[in-house]
């Protein structure tokens, strides 16, 4: 079987350093002939140092490593060409490889193509795949982490247990008449609670994940001139770190990632609020409560110096009802006026509001607080990364929730008076679906497991 | 000197527990067969424990009941105790076992061979196995005094006889099992041909009087009340379910035993390094139990019968190679057995085998048209284990020479199934034995519906007659409508059908409810749900037996059905036997090597051999759709 060989950029694409364009598949190295003039002999593994031509017209100068299969990243021939950044140059080469005979990879194809060809496992792949995508430093630890196997060894560690309870079922299946210890209801029940509480454990951390990977959905609300347009651009300015899609893809709606502390804000729809129209008004109640559906945080701003409205109070109801994590925003402290704050804060209280911050957003007083506040109400400032796993992977996750299903059930199955062969059903089926997450086939194993702990024979 | 002896369309070599079911099949199928035994008195012997049966051991015995077979009926001719097993554990794993008459069980069967059309029984040990001249294809076999019996199709079936070893601590000969001599000559015949070869190991603990044990000192094991017969044609036979039984008796080692053991370990033939086979982890001698387990402070021992007219009993659970002296203070430290003698001491035996992978899964070797293995020379252990294999190989043999396609059970329809895909696929570094946890689909796969799956399979293979046939569809009609009855039974909240309720710990009705529903509970069977089920007619035990297992466990067993689906669809993915998996990118070296060596005939067994990772699979279905189009 043949695959058709596949290019992309394996770097981000900026304006500066040096830039890769990756190649895997058959036709690799004959691309490589093609546009690449060297004095040179391509050998593997070895850099090569020569010119990207064009109808002999000089691309670049650029650095050709070459990997045979199947000792590279993929298992396939693959050849990196090193050229000097720049969008233009790069975006040039990556079509040249392009006309001559590779396709685009989709996303993740080069660790997929890893992955079949039994360079990684299935949790290594996924990292990989996370790891390119990471926008964050703590993202990328997770996915270091995911892919160094922390969360495969969890897995495996709860799934060895999961097993040992399997094989003792099955030695009292097996051996009927020997004297092993008895497999009571009672521990049973106790070590699938055990094993609940830890796969929930786990679970829960899908949460954190997902906001650690995809950010936290973040709309900024409030009246105009209240201040919504400068705080954005202050968040910005923050970090210096504003992440945009790369030119060229288009998408529905412009998103705009700010990178604060562990976590992203992505500030959907900003072209609305960067706008000095009213958002609140032009696109009404039941439209912005439609946007505060999909945040994970609104930030509503109020200023100081203009009194709160009944549509104000009606919103932050509203999202407060909906229990979406707020945080209110009281701008220009500067130049409060005193009356009107007082009553701001008066009417906060009656309908219960937390989280209210002063801020100048112009005089950046307040800021750090604002960023500190996001922290703790996602609880992201205080994880341990380098030695806590996270998981970030739907997949993972289904499975790991079908495990406490199963595990659950077993449970009352066992309060049912079933026979303990039908529990073992649910227990298995739940150790199935974690030796999925790490690839692992569970039949050998108990049996293994049967001849380690017990005595058995004639 | 040599001269022809015959002609015959099948020769199985060997009359053990797989030669017997092997020979019978193929003449019962109508072919002219012969057998071979190196000594008559050992067909269909017992030369370790007196039983048959066991967990999952019973399931196999009842599965080649459903298909033709004979060990259990030559079972239920013989036995002497009786046991459902696992009864408290679910009813996938209820699991039958008998304590046999180990000389009326070989009495039996040597009959039965006597007796079948097509079929001639011979002793004589073969030592050579003819090949055509492209060396391709059997064409007969040579016997040690130079007779030459032609055959299309031959089936291996020569136990722990091939250059058989016993070991009894420093002491080593060459000799089969209980005395008989081993086959020396064959071995290298088949490594002739271009058969692999191995040494696996095993062994069995020592015979005593049972005159001189103290019963006393012992617990008695008693056989069950209501005796369920092994093969599904018996289960109404007044004669067996009222046979008188025997006891066997329980009694443990101690620390006595155990110092003896360890004080003379250097003795021992495993651990001097005299023994090279390689043992099964699941039948440990006590002294591997002694030194593993040291924790240990007793280690059960069961005492059974080897028959009614003998007094010689069979001490399971203290397997041994230590010398014969060594053995006789062993054995006299244990309650009872304080006056031992050893009518015959406990061994190990070592013997050669082949690598069951070298096998397609109809049984017969890669490379070689019309050469079959079935039994312990394949790589397996226990007496069911070697029948079961035995029955497909004679069917397989047969219809090899009616070109036909081989019969081959899947791991979702039968034990068989799991056993042969088991040796064949995943291959075995340790004698192999039959266990509930190898197959992934057990609640189908219940020794109570072993005929349901499996007779009409035997129907069609011609082993099964007419009449036992339609008495098995007048069987499953009994089931399907009581099971539709009991599912359109309503019952509603009456003060007779609550009282009952009541009585039986179970919670009272409100609402009217189906029958179904109220045996579902797991404290409600079939029997004590009489009283309030009017229309009941009187059904035989096995009816109502399925249709409660049916109806109690629906749940799980749609659940087994939905996971058998996906199984199947992999099954379903054939490969070719004329891919060059060596050509198809993206497989690792490893699964390369495996595939092509083993050829599997499906995606789905290609994911069992070991080796072949599920990125390994992946490859292969991508491949599979790539040239699909």
């Amino acid at each position: 079987m043949s695959t058709s060989t596949i290019a992309a950029i394996g770097t981000a694409l900026s304006n500066s350093g040096i830039s890769i364009i990756r190649i895997s598949g058959d036709e690799s190295l004959n691309i490589i002939n093609k546009i690449f003039r060297t004095n040179k002999d391509i050998k593997p593994n070895n850099i090569v140092f020569g010119k990207i031509v064009n109808n002999d017209k000089v691309l670049d100068n650029v650095l050709v490593s070459y990997f045979k299969n199947p000792s590279s990243y993929t298992g396939e021939d693959v050849c990196e060409i090193n050229c000097h950044g720049g969008v233009e140059i790069t975006k040039q080469i990556l079509e040249l490889v392009l006309e001559n005979g590779a396709r685009i990879a989709e996303p993740g194809e080069f660790s997929k193509r890893a992955f079949l060809n039994g360079k990684m496992d299935l949790v290594q792949a996924e990292s990989v795949i996370d790891l390119i995508n990471s926008k964050t430093r703590t993202e990328s630890r997770i996915a270091i982490n995911n892919l160094e196997g922390n969360l495969s060894k969890k897995i495996s560690i709860l799934r060895e247990e999961l097993i040992e309870l399997l094989a003792h079922i099955e030695v009292s299946i097996d051996y009927p008449e020997y004297d092993y210890e008895e497999v009571e209801n009672d521990n049973v029940i106790k070590i699938l609670n055990e094993k609940i509480e830890q796969l929930n454990k786990i679970i829960n951390t899908y949460e954190q994940g997902r906001i650690i990977q995809n950010g936290i959905n973040v709309v900024i609300l409030g009246k105009p001139n209240v201040g919504k347009s400068s705080l954005l651009n202050k968040l910005a300015d923050y970090e210096k770190a504003i992440v945009t899609d790369i030119p060229g893809t288009t998408r529905d709606v412009i998103e705009e990632k700010i990178n604060i502390g562990n976590v992203v804000l992505n500030i959907s729809d900003t072209a609305g609020i960067r706008n000095t129209e009213d958002v609140v008004e032009k696109i009404g109640v039941q439209r912005s409560i439609k946007k505060i559906d999909e945040a994970d945080l609104i930030i509503y701003i109020l200023s100081a110096t203009e009194n709160i409205t009944d549509e104000d109070l009606k919103i932050l109801s509203k999202i407060k009802n909906k229990k979406i994590k707020l945080i209110t925003l009281i701008n220009k402290m500067d130049k409060k006026e005193k009356l009107i704050f007082d009553t701001i804060m008066d009417k906060l209280k009656e309908i219960n509001i937390e989280n209210v911050l002063e801020v100048s957003v112009e005089n950046n007083f307040g800021i750090e607080n604002l960023k500190l506040k996001i922290e703790e109400i996602f609880n992201t400032s205080d994880l341990d990364f380098e030695h806590q796993f996270i998981i970030t992977n739907s997949r993972h996750k289904d499975l790991l929730k079908k495990a406490v299903v199963l595990l659950d059930e077993a449970k009352k199955q066992i309060y049912n008076g079933q026979p303990i062969d039908i529990v073992y059903i649910q227990i298995k089926d739940a150790s199935d679906n974690l030796g999925k997450i790490i690839g692992k086939n569970i039949s050998s194993d108990i049996i293994n497991k049967i001849f380690e702990k017990f005595c058995l024979g004639k | 000197m040599s001269y022809t002896l015959g002609e015959y369309d099948v020769i199985v070599i060997g009359a053990g527990h797989a030669g017997c079911e092997a020979a019978l099949a193929s003449a019962r199928l109508g072919k002219k067969t012969a057998i071979f035994v190196i000594n008559m008195e050992t067909v269909a012997n017992m030369p370790c424990n007196p039983s048959i049966g066991g967990t999952s051991k019973g399931h196999l015995v009842r599965e080649i009941d459903a298909l033709g077979g004979e060990m259990a009926k030559n079972a239920d001719k013989t036995f002497i105790q009786s046991k459902m097993l696992n009864l408290s554990k679910g009813p996938a794993v209820h699991s039958l076992r008998v304590q046999s008459d180990r000389k009326m069980y070989h009495i039996e069967m040597k009959k039965t061979l006597e007796n079948q059309k097509n079929l001639d029984l011979y002793q004589a040990e073969v030592v050579e196995i003819l090949l055509n001249d492209q060396k391709n294809k059997v064409i007969g076999v040579k016997t040690k005094i130079g007779a030459l019996v032609t055959a299309k199709s031959i089936i291996v079936a020569t136990g722990t006889y091939l250059k058989g070893k016993v070991i009894i601590g420093e002491i080593s000969y060459e000799s089969g099992p209980d005395g008989v001599f081993p086959a020396n000559d064959l071995s290298q015949s088949l490594l002739d041909i271009g058969v692999e070869l191995r040494r696996f190991k095993t062994g069995t603990p020592a015979r005593i009087n049972a005159n001189i044990m103290d019963f006393s000192k012992m617990e008695v094991q008693y056989g069950d009340k209501n005796i369920v017969p092994f093969s599904f044609e018996n289960e109404e036979n007044e004669e067996i379910l009222n046979k008188k039984q025997v006891n066997c008796y329980l009694t443990y080692t101690n620390e006595k035993t155990h110092e003896i053991i360890l004080n003379n370990l250097d003795r021992s033939p495993i651990y001097s390094g005299k023994i090279h086979g390689i043992g099964p982890r699941y039948c440990p001698s006590i002294e591997d139990k002694v030194v593993r387990f040291r924790d240990k402070e007793r280690h059960q021992l069961f005492i059974e019968p080897l028959g009614e007219k003998t007094s010689e009993m069979y001490i399971q659970g203290m397997s041994s190679s230590l010398p014969e002296e060594v053995q006789i203070q062993m054995y006299r430290t244990v309650p009872g057995l304080e006056n031992a003698k050893l009518m015959r001491p406990a061994y190990a035996i070592e013997y050669d085998c082949i690598d069951s992978t070298n096998l397609n899964l109809s049984l017969e070797y890669k490379g070689i048209s019309g050469l079959f293995f079935a039994g312990q020379v394949n790589g397996s252990s226990g007496y069911e284990e070697a029948a079961a294999q035995g029955l497909i190989a004679g069917i397989n043999a047969s219809r090899k020479i009616d070109n036909l396609e081989p019969i081959i059970l899947d791991r979702s329809q039968a034990y068989i199934g799991v056993l042969i895909d088991d040796l064949v696929t995943k291959g075995t570094n340790e004698p192999y034995r039959m266990m509930t946890s190898r197959s992934e689909y057990r609640l189908m796969l219940r020794q109570d519906n072993a005929d349901l799956r499996l007779t009409p399979i035997g129907y069609d293979i011609g082993l099964i007659s007419s009449e036992r046939y339609s008495k098995f569809l007048d069987k499953k009609n009994k089931i399907d409508l009581e099971i539709e009855r009991i599912k359109n039974t309503s019952i509603k909240p009456s003060i007779e059908v609550n009282s009952l309720l009541k009585k039986l710990n179970s919670s009272e009705l409100n609402t009217g409810v189906k029958l179904s529903d109220l045996l579902k509970r797991s404290e409600l069977n079939y029997n004590n749900l009489e009283g309030i089920d009017i229309d009941r007619k009187k059904l035989p035990r096995s009816v109502v037996e399925e249709v409660e297992i049916e109806i109690k466990y629906e749940g799980y067993i749609k659940l087994q059905l939905e996971q058998i689906n996906e199984f199947k669809k992999m099954e379903n993915k054939k490969l070719s036997s004329d891919i060059d998996y060596e050509t198809i990118k993206g497989l690792s070296l490893e699964a390369r090597q495996k595939l092509n060596k083993y050829k599997p005939l499906s995606v789905g067994q290609a994911s069992r051999i070991s080796g072949v990772s599920p990125a390994d699979i992946s490859v292969l279905l991508i491949y599979l759709s790539q040239n699909k189009k």
